[in-house]
């Protein structure tokens, strides 16, 4: 493993990081998983485990999150890895997965065997439809952007004298957002983020990482994570939550169980990564988001290792 | 019909249609590859180009369903400026 540090004053560390799960269409990524080498492998592993070949799931259930499909991203974006360490010279110093990519995370890190991440998954996948089926069925997460922190904190003050509830639920970069909110106040709030010059992206059902979600992260406990055994991770992994670097299983553990719970802040991670002189950036798998807000490609040179980069005809060893 | 600037703006965030095709008004601007993050960094470079600034209706995803409707949008803006 090389060492993290600087040279000269330039930051020669590199991390390999999983992105949030993104929808991907079985038509964009079917091709990657049957021809590239490593992804076939993952997914083999995961039928086995599954007890169900992945790709037929993925192709009877073409639906952005179903549980296949969540399966299927976080295959994807492993096999995305373990192709750029081979193909691209990748040589991670930390890793990191914000959001969804802390479980590609764990299994990437060593902290899960392949088969418990992709079984944790489907499981977690399959709990969560059934919890907000019937719990929190008017909560949304919004996420927004070109407006500043101060800004926000206006409009929540609003809301808060409204006596309404809402929590900021992901930090993405200085003016990006993502705040969760009972559902008959998202209209205002589109209207007054449109009026102070807010750009609206997506309102996402059901809302994630929230404080009032503690009931999903204790049965997540009891009936997934808590069957699992966690290996220290073989390379440092920074939490999503606060961008602490972890170096025990049990952490990483808990990682996962506090993201149900806690706020994802992508801006920590990225402050870690600049500490630990980091200066590339591995984003592995589709990625809409991390690795192109101006926070991650004002400081990093980003490798964004796709399906459709894979897919290239390449000679080995070439960069990107 | 749209300006110089524009069409290069636009041409600059869809990597999916290409050099020497013609942008038609009614393209639908997301299946040639304007995803919501370069909506976003389109927004700010047509606010830079033409000086002025988008809000409220403006400020939603259907502005930037295609060139027209995108341009109808902006010129407003300026006439209103």
């Amino acid at each position: 493993m090389s060492t993290t540090g600087t040279t000269g004053g330039a930051r020669t560390g590199q991390a390999m990081v999983f992105p949030g799960m993104a929808p991907s269409k079985f038509a964009d990524v079917g091709r990657f998983m049957a021809v590239n080498p490593f992804a076939r492998r993952l997914a083999a592993a995961a039928g086995r485990r599954l007890g169900h070949p992945l790709l037929e799931s993925m192709r009877r259930d073409d639906s952005d999150y179903s549980t296949a499909a969540q399966v299927g991203f976080l295959v994807n974006c492993l096999a995305l890895a373990q192709w750029a360490e081979q193909e691209l010279g990748v040589r991670a110093d930390l890793c990191a997965g914000p959001s969804f990519g802390e479980k590609t995370l764990a299994a990437y890190c060593g902290a899960l065997e392949v088969e418990d991440a992709v079984w944790m998954t489907a499981e977690l996948a399959a709990l969560q439809d059934e919890f907000f089926a019937t719990e929190f069925q008017d909560v949304v997460t919004h996420s927004f952007t070109r407006t500043p922190r101060e800004q926000l904190d206006e409009v929540l003050a609003e809301l808060t004298a409204r006596g309404e509830w809402h929590e900021i639920s992901c930090y993405i970069d200085d003016n990006f957002f993502m705040v969760s909110l009972r559902e008959r106040n998202l209209d205002w709030l589109l209207e007054r983020l449109r009026a102070l010059g807010g750009f609206s992206l997506y309102t996402m059902r059901p809302p994630m990482h929230s404080a009032a979600f503690g009931a999903l992260r204790r049965r997540a406990e009891d009936e997934v994570i808590g069957k699992l055994e966690f290996a220290d991770p073989r390379l440092p992994v920074v939490a999503d939550q606060d961008g602490a670097v972890l170096h025990t299983g049990e952490q990483v553990r808990t990682m996962l169980l506090d993201s149900f719970v806690r706020p994802m802040r992508w801006t920590d991670v990225v402050d870690t990564l600049l500490e630990r002189g980091v200066g590339t950036v591995c984003m592995a798998g589709p990625d809409s988001l991390f690795g192109r807000v101006a926070r991650t490609t004002a400081n990093f040179e980003v490798l964004a290792a796709t399906p459709r980069l894979a897919l290239q005809p390449r000679r080995r060893g070439a960069v990107a | 019909m749209w300006d110089e600037r524009f069409e290069e703006s636009v041409r600059r965030f869809l990597p999916y249609l290409p050099a020497d095709e013609e942008l038609v008004a009614d393209a639908p601007l997301r299946d040639f590859g304007l995803d919501s993050l370069a909506t976003v960094d389109l927004l700010s470079v047509l606010e830079d180009a033409y000086e002025v600034r988008f809000q409220d209706e403006a400020l939603s995803l259907a502005t930037f369903e295609t060139p027209e409707t995108l341009w109808k949008t902006l010129s407003r803006i300026r006439a209103e400026a």
